[in-house]
């Protein structure tokens, strides 16, 4: 369970989701990300340390730079199918409700 | 990404105040589960496979196989829909019915996903063949 959970939670974040949208595009180094994006690189860092974490995204060192990429394995596939199914079972069970409520004893 | 889990599941509980047989007939006569489920064919028996139409954010059939079944008190099926099939995920629902003291029922519904085949790998495999073509075709 915890798995996905903590992906979503991961994503919540507009600016966390923003760094990761922006790391679809390819792989880059903390300066790419920050270029053009109204956030101080600490917060970037943060941001990137908590993808990381989530199983999100990677880091490559090359001398004394780091560039960061998405996992593409990371989001997919149980989260696909938890994005689906998440709400189809709770909103089913309403409607079951009001099937039981209609069905003779 | 070897310590993440390879599984998941999503449970939903609910407690109704009817009686379990009627519970039981409303996840088992195709026209009742249709009526808040999916249109359905299904058979509530051991091996029956049976298909849903409409699979939640794909579209298409869900086929099924009914893997076990305890008559008035449990039905589990495998759930196979596009979505799944591309993301190598085997999928089982299962829908138990308790019978509750006041003479209603307790349903507890659980979906279950387990990864079968990692992308990553079915990718490397991928790349692995279209290198090994060529030199076969040479050597033939």
């Amino acid at each position: 369970m915890m798995d996905t959970e903590r992906i979503f939670r991961a994503l919540a974040d507009p600016t966390r989701r923003a760094v990761f949208e922006r790391l679809a595009a390819g792989e880059m180094s903390v300066g790419d990300l920050k270029a053009g994006f109204d956030v101080s690189q600490p917060a970037v860092s943060q941001h990137l340390a908590a993808l990381r974490k989530a199983g999100l995204v990677s880091e490559r060192r090359e001398g004394r730079n780091v560039f960061y990429r998405i996992t593409p394995e990371g989001l997919a596939p149980l989260a696909n199918w938890m994005q689906r199914y998440r709400d189809f079972w709770p909103e089913r069970v309403e409607r079951l409700k009001t099937v039981l409520k209609e069905m003779e004893q | 990404m070897n310590e993440r889990s390879q599984q998941d599941e999503i449970t939903v509980e609910c407690t109704v105040p009817d009686a379990p047989e009627k519970v039981w007939r409303a996840l088992t006569v195709p026209e009742l589960l249709a009526a808040w489920l999916l249109p359905n064919d299904i058979r509530p028996e051991e091996g029956a496979r049976f298909s849903l139409d409409g699979a939640p954010g794909e579209g298409g059939s869900v086929e099924c196989e009914v893997l076990e079944i305890e008559p008035q008190r449990l039905i589990r099926y495998s759930w196979r829909d596009k979505g799944t099939a591309r993301d190598g995920l085997e999928t089982t629902v299962s829908f138990r019915v308790l019978p509750t003291a006041d003479g209603g029922t307790r349903l507890r519904i659980v979906h279950e996903a387990r990864v079968l085949v990692r992308k990553a790998v079915g990718q490397r495999l991928m790349a692995c063949n279209s290198n090994v073509t060529p030199t076969m075709k040479m050597a033939a």
